[in-house]
């Protein structure tokens, strides 16, 4: 059965509305889109959407109360909140550097990490 | 080097954010040696610190950072240049003597009141957010309405959540960032309200902070009244005309504890005024000729200070020009006045620098009052630039040759946005 999808392109402020025709896992074609990237767009938001993650964890004599971290890529559209939620356990004991790996495997994908995007000192 | 003031300054730098950092490094290049940040917070890096969403660095670290990644970065460079900076540093003023010297007034803990002396000064504030006054939204006062981008430091930076029914006015990028941010920490975005017809944030950010989360996004509508007796109760939401008066026939009430505030920012200039430099009343910031410099001879100027960019990358762009500029100066070099002034025409909300000269190339910075597609942006007669299209929320760039600029005999060069369409002769 032909169904059809519709996002709005992301790439740049022009924000072009997209069409996506398919028959289920087989995409058709796709329409209205201005560029290639459009097309490109549409394509990954129908077979893996993915979203970067940007949140915070709990750091312990630190200046502030928040370490704020990131997963180092991409992550499947429907686990954000999930991984959101993981992250929230963590409790860090500074001093941290930028750059250090919290959490490996994250959401059991080997080479998804999650890690620190400041560097915070001890402070007693 | 951090934590240090000392002796007599080329180049003193008013603000620790994206843009002072830049405008040290830029002061630097030019082969100024003693350069100095003051920064009021305790870490340097500005607003950065607080954006913890990716989209920072594209153009300038050649990759995609998130804010505190390229405060800390780019501090590394700072400090690898041996630029002093002096953070929980206030400063109060700036007096300056016949021969061009200055002295910067500041307050700090380990200093005191002191007079740091200086040959030129870069004015890199940053700007503030427009609160509840600057609209007058009609209701009572309770507590419960904030900010976007305070609340943003309240959530990323010190832990604390601002409510938890949230309602959000104003679809700004920060209010749009805040959203998702809310609901990944556990509040309902109960939805953002937006005046304009149009949402004043990028589309990447209303497809992924509120589209993925499912946050209704009411364009053409305001928050009416606000009720609540010490905390805020509910909000009365109205569609408007097109006069953008709120319509209270097809009103509705929503019940929330936290309203949310993300319609605008505004230069951050006391200092400035202080001082009687000239502003731009359609920025906010100072008014500048083609090396950012201020009406007070000397005194320079680059980042939100001197008008709201979009990406931190554009403020970098700027502020290693000012610091550059800034740097020569104190280095003796004196350029010749610009002779071409810039008019703002159809369609341009402001433009940015004020002047030009025939002496160099230029970047000119400017922004649309209203969204069109497809237009032409004209540099008076000497340059025409098809765009496919300009929205308020995009700022947009033009480069200008001196080739140009010798050709032309006015003293003023109006730009313009038409639609495609239309023809000037």
């Amino acid at each position: 059965m032909l169904e059809m999808e519709q996002y709005t392109c992301t790439n740049c402020p022009m924000g072009c509305p997209l069409q996506l025709t398919h028959e289920g896992e087989n995409i058709l074609e796709v329409f209205d889109y201005q560029c290639n990237r459009g097309l490109k767009y549409a394509k990954q938001e129908f077979s893996d959407p993915r979203r970067s993650l940007s949140t915070t964890v709990a750091i312990s004599h630190a200046r502030w109360a928040r370490l704020p971290v990131k997963v180092s890529a991409p992550i499947p559209k429907d686990r954000v909140i999930e991984a959101a939620r993981e992250i929230h356990q963590l409790q860090i004991e500074s001093p941290v550097k930028r750059g250090q790996v919290l959490m490996s495997n994250f959401l059991g994908e080997k080479d998804i990490e999650v890690v620190a995007l400041r560097s915070m000192e001890r402070i007693s | 080097m951090l934590g240090r003031m000392e002796g007599k300054y080329d180049v003193v730098v008013i603000g620790g954010g994206p843009a002072g950092m830049g405008a040290a490094l830029g002061a630097r290049d030019s082969g100024s040696e003693r350069v100095l940040i003051l920064d009021r917070e305790p870490d340097p890096g500005g607003i950065l610190l607080q954006c913890i969403h990716s989209g920072f660095g594209l153009h300038y670290f050649k990759e995609e950072l998130t804010g505190p990644e390229y405060a800390e970065r780019f501090l590394e460079n700072v400090i690898d240049q041996e630029v002093d900076l002096l953070s929980n540093s206030y400063v109060s003023g700036i007096s300056y003597d016949s021969s061009g010297s200055k002295g910067v007034h500041v307050m700090n803990e380990k200093y005191g009141l002191s007079t740091v002396e200086t040959k030129s000064v870069v004015l890199s504030m940053g700007c503030r957010e427009r609160t509840r006054g600057a609209i007058r939204i009609p209701g009572t006062r309770p507590s419960g309405i904030i900010t976007a981008g305070l609340a943003q430091k309240f959530v990323n930076m010190k832990g604390v959540l601002p409510g938890k029914r949230v309602a959000i006015l104003g679809s700004g990028d920060i209010g749009l960032i805040m959203a998702r941010r809310l609901v990944l920490e556990g509040c309902e975005v109960v939805g953002v309200f937006e005046i304009m017809p149009y949402s004043n944030g990028l589309t990447r950010n209303v497809v992924q902070c509120l589209e993925d989360f499912e946050i209704p996004l009411h364009l053409s509508t305001t928050v009416a009244y606000i009720h609540g007796k010490d905390r805020v109760e509910k909000i009365t939401v109205a569609p408007v005309d097109e006069k953008l008066k709120p319509d209270m026939n097809r009103a509705w009430d929503i019940p929330c504890d936290t309203l949310l505030l993300s319609i605008g920012l505004i230069p951050e200039n006391e200092l400035s005024q202080s001082l009687g430099i000239k502003l731009d009343l359609l920025t906010g910031g100072p008014q500048v000729n083609s090396t950012l410099e201020t009406s007070m001879p000397g005194v320079f100027t680059c980042g939100n200070v001197l008008h709201v960019h979009d990406l931190v990358d554009f403020v970098t762009r700027e502020s290693l020009l000012a610091g550059q500029f800034a740097g020569e100066w104190a280095q003796g070099v004196r350029r010749p006045n610009d002779n071409i002034r810039l008019l703002p025409g159809n369609n341009v909300h402001y433009c940015v620098p004020h002047s030009l000269s025939p002496e160099r190339e230029h970047t000119i910075y400017m922004r649309c009052q209203k969204p069109m597609k497809p237009c032409r942006l004209h540099i008076g007669d000497l340059k025409q630039k098809k765009l496919r299209f300009v929205v308020p929320a995009e700022m947009i760039m033009v480069k200008v040759k001196p080739e140009l600029l010798e050709k032309f005999r006015g003293d003023t060069l109006r730009i313009d946005i038409l639609p495609a369409e239309e023809k000037t002769d």
